[in-house]
């Protein structure tokens, strides 16, 4: 089923490429203010992601340019520890810590932008229910429609690493 | 989990503190208080051995298996 969805939007990707690349030439004005419009977007968002201040204009649902892969993942450690010990998986992980807030216990980790990837912004917060925490990761993508798996992989990847991690 | 940590009852006997302890077997004092609590998933025997020679103490009086 997730082959076939990549497949469909390989496939209008392809389309939409094709059918503007037949109707609209390179110095006609629509097609130059459109690419001048999603390099100023991209940059704009290059700027606002690394800071947590613009967590919501990432991870909100009307903000179509980016895809969020939103999950849950209970510990039996307390949430200060909890937290401390994230930081340092992340400090020893692919992902880059950009900012954390020891109040709302909140993280902002970022990925590297590279041919394979647009980059991904990922938010976690923590919250405690009874003796357990709840952590609640947000993975965003920079500027990028549509994710093609790599969200859930980074995330499971790090998942491996918490859980390496509790072997001391 | 019936395995009860007594990292911190060492500690006092020892008169060390969990940053110190962490110093001398080179573990970070998250992990060290993530054991002390007993929520680790597994220790190596590399650590126990660490921490045994630091506390200069034998593994059954860090691990306590009470039914």
């Amino acid at each position: 089923m997730k082959t076939l969805k990549h497949i469909s939007v390989a496939f209008l990707i392809m389309l939409i490429s094709g059918l503007s690349s037949y109707y609209l030439k390179p110095n006609n004005p629509i097609m130059m203010t459109f690419l001048f419009l999603i390099v100023g977007f991209f940059f704009f968002n290059l700027i606002l992601r690394k800071s947590l201040s613009f967590k919501s204009y990432f991870t909100s649902r009307y903000n179509l340019f980016t895809t969020k892969v939103r999950t849950e993942k209970s510990y039996d450690i307390p949430k200060e520890l909890m937290f401390e010990k994230i930081i340092e998986v992340i400090n020893h992980s692919d992902f880059k810590l950009v900012e954390t807030d020891e109040n709302k216990f909140e993280i902002l980790a970022i990925s590297k932008i590279t041919f394979k990837s647009w980059g991904e912004n990922l938010y976690i917060n923590f919250e405690t229910k009874g003796n357990e925490t709840i952590m609640k990761f947000c993975s965003s993508t920079l500027f990028q429609m549509y994710s093609w798996g790599k969200n859930e992989k980074n995330y499971d990847n790090l998942l491996n690493e918490i859980e390496s991690s509790l072997i001391v | 989990m019936p395995i009860i940590v007594n990292l911190d009852v060492m500690l006092a006997k020892r008169k060390l503190k969990l940053k110190e302890l962490s110093e001398k077997v080179g573990v970070s004092t998250v992990n060290l208080s993530i054991l002390k609590q007993g929520k680790v998933k597994a220790i190596r025997f590399t650590t126990l051995d660490a921490i045994c020679l630091a506390l200069d103490c034998q593994p059954g009086d860090i691990l306590e298996y009470v039914e």
